[in-house]
């Protein structure tokens, strides 16, 4: 959370986070580049340019690919959300992978000719109606675009100046970039391949990431089928004893919202379950210092109203409650982001 | 839903005790595993074959006969160690560049050629110095160079741009290359012909248009992949010469 914008809030888990991307990036950059070509029995090695540029291809593939698994592994195992905390730094470094690989390609490739060589990267293959022999850098070209967009635009600055829906929709292309890069390779370095141990790993790779947002998908299916609600004026939540202090329960209302009734200290307050600044699940969270705590990047909100201690600006809308008997209810009309609810007090023993 | 009511990480408080352990495997995990694939994938490298630059033979300089197919030819009348006497020497520019503007005054007269040679097997060609320090006029007698057809011919193989497969650059064909082969072609870099089958015991031919021209573009469609042509063949010393029909051209899966 912050209340003004500075380049990184530096603390020592981004510290941390980010040694260890350093570490693990450069040393694959540091193994693929001075330790494999030893063991290679080439009778003559591969142009350095093309070494260069597979090296960091390969790392950019690598890392994308390791980002796009922490989303839903944090969905599946909370034990990941951690993972989640700064992925920004990630998608950042691996941008900057990325356009190293394409300047080696760009400076070999398609240098030393009387044309511009970006212009040349463009005309000097049109086979696109053709399979074998497409002009697979074009996919390379989007997903690169992509990944200096979704840097450029990483900063909480542009979420709160294009507005988080926005934010967040420019942000899914990453999906159809990742998509890219699995043409853009299909279509080029898979084609020439003799030893397919990248091709295992590269197909491995794609499939991880499928897989995992499809297990992600159907987790977050059942889950939506189990805390779904038909419409009502007033929609039952749960019994008071299913809850705990400090914790939330989350109902899907009939408008496709999402609720989080919170326990806290023997009153109950509902607030929005998406968070003001990347839609988190707030309802996954728990109160802290008397404050909802989001589980993605820690923004926190007054239960009684939706709003973030000050000098925190960000606000989410809250609902009204009522109980009957020990059945929690709740008014599916939110209130206007940041108002405040008086919170329904329990009687003694009525919680587990 | 089922609550998690394990540790809970917030990113600017320290780490929950209880998660430390965990995030320490999947740190260990994360460092390893890019480690790990980086030697997997950097071992995995294919061979790009001995074709190369070959700067330690040193600076070349023969004389012959300059022929133009369009692509440039010298025919060899006075070789050295590398590049002996009947030997036909196809010769490239720089880069992705040609020649033909300095053979084509010189075509059917004697010449100087220096360069250094690039190299692949029984590939080779020369790569011209700048300007008359790379091609000019020889004193001396023309002699008659015989050029003899082979009839047409029925061939399966790859079209590349010949500089980057004699060793320019390693690897230097394939469709991971595809585009730098055309960009080659385009910059009239002479393109060779791998056949499947040796042709009269060579596996390279020199590749051109049909009656005397430049490949043409629509071939272009047709680099790095296997293909079929037809097409005549004509021998030039040592050097073969197919002049390919681009009607015939066809890919081969």
């Amino acid at each position: 959370m912050s209340v003004k914008y500075i380049p990184v809030q530096w603390n020592w888990n981004k510290y941390i986070y980010d040694a260890v991307m350093l570490l693990g990036a450069g040393l694959f950059l540091y193994v693929f580049l001075y330790a494999a070509p030893g063991i290679l029995s080439h009778e003559r090695p591969i142009n350095a340019q093309v070494h260069n540029a597979r090296a960091f291809g390969a790392c950019a593939f690598v890392m994308l690919t390791v980002i796009l698994c922490i989303g839903p592994l944090a969905r599946l195992d909370p034990r990941f959300l951690p993972l989640l905390y700064n992925r920004r730094h990630f998608g950042v470094m691996t941008a900057f992978v990325a356009i190293t690989h394409a300047g080696y390609i760009v400076d070999w490739y398609f240098a030393f000719s009387a044309s511009n060589k970006y212009e040349a990267l463009l005309f000097a293959n049109t086979s696109y109606g053709q399979l074998a022999g497409f002009p697979f850098e074009v996919f390379g070209i989007f997903a690169l675009f992509t990944l200096i967009l979704l840097a450029a635009t990483s900063h909480d600055f542009w979420m709160k100046f294009l507005s988080p829906p926005v934010w967040k929709r420019i942000h899914y292309l990453i999906y159809p970039a990742y998509l890219s890069v699995v043409a853009h390779v299909s279509f080029g370095i898979l084609q020439d391949q003799q030893n397919h141990v990248f091709t295992a790993i590269f197909v491995g790779g794609a499939l991880a990431v499928g897989v995992l947002h499809l297990l992600a998908a159907l987790k977050d299916r059942r889950t939506d089928a189990a805390t779904s609600t038909a419409a009502a004026d007033w929609v039952e939540v749960c019994d008071v004893a299913e809850m705990n202090d400090g914790f939330a329960k989350i109902r899907l209302l009939a408008n496709g919202e999402r609720v989080a009734v919170y326990l806290n200290e023997g009153r109950l307050s509902a607030i929005s379950n998406s968070c003001a600044h990347q839609n988190g699940p707030l309802g996954e969270g728990r109160i802290i210092d008397c404050l909802v705590t989001c589980p993605w990047h820690g923004f926190q909100y007054d239960v009684t109203n939706g709003r973030s201690p000050a000098p925190f600006t960000e606000k989410v809308p809250t609902y009204n409650l009522k109980m009957d008997g020990t059945a929690v209810f709740v008014d599916p009309r939110a209130n206007p982001p940041g108002t405040y609810v008086e919170p329904l007090r329990l009687r003694d023993g009525t919680t587990s | 839903m089922k609550q998690n009511r394990g540790p809970f990480f917030v990113g600017y408080l320290p780490a929950p005790e209880a998660l430390r352990g965990f995030l320490l495997a999947v740190c260990v995990l994360f460092v390893a595993g890019l480690a790990g694939f980086g030697l997997a994938i950097g071992v995995a490298q294919d061979d790009p074959g001995d074709g190369a630059f070959r700067f330690d033979y040193g600076r070349q300089t023969v004389t012959g006969v300059v022929e133009l197919t369009p692509y440039p030819l010298l025919r060899v009348t006075e070789g050295n160690e590398h590049i002996p006497a009947g030997h036909t020497l196809i010769l490239a520019g720089t880069g992705k560049t040609n020649v033909e503007s300095r053979a084509i005054p010189l075509e059917g007269q004697l010449a100087q050629v220096s360069g250094v040679m690039l190299q692949r097997g029984a590939l080779d060609m020369l790569q011209l110095r700048g300007g008359r320090n790379g091609i000019s006029a020889a004193e001396g007698a023309v002699t008659p160079m015989e050029t003899v057809s082979l009839g047409r011919w029925k061939l399966a193989g790859e079209i590349c741009d010949g500089k980057c497969l004699a060793g320019a650059m390693r690897p230097g064909r394939g469709l991971a290359h595809k585009a730098c082969a055309n960009l080659c072609l385009l910059g009239k870099v002479p393109p060779v012909f791998v056949s499947s089958q040796p042709v009269e015991g060579s596996e390279f031919l020199l590749i051109t248009g049909p009656d005397g021209t430049h490949l043409p573009e629509k071939a272009y469609h047709y680099v790095a992949q296997f293909v079929s042509l037809e097409g005549e063949v004509e021998r030039r010393g040592d050097l073969l010469v197919l002049r390919l029909d681009p009607e015939t051209l066809e890919v081969l899966q």
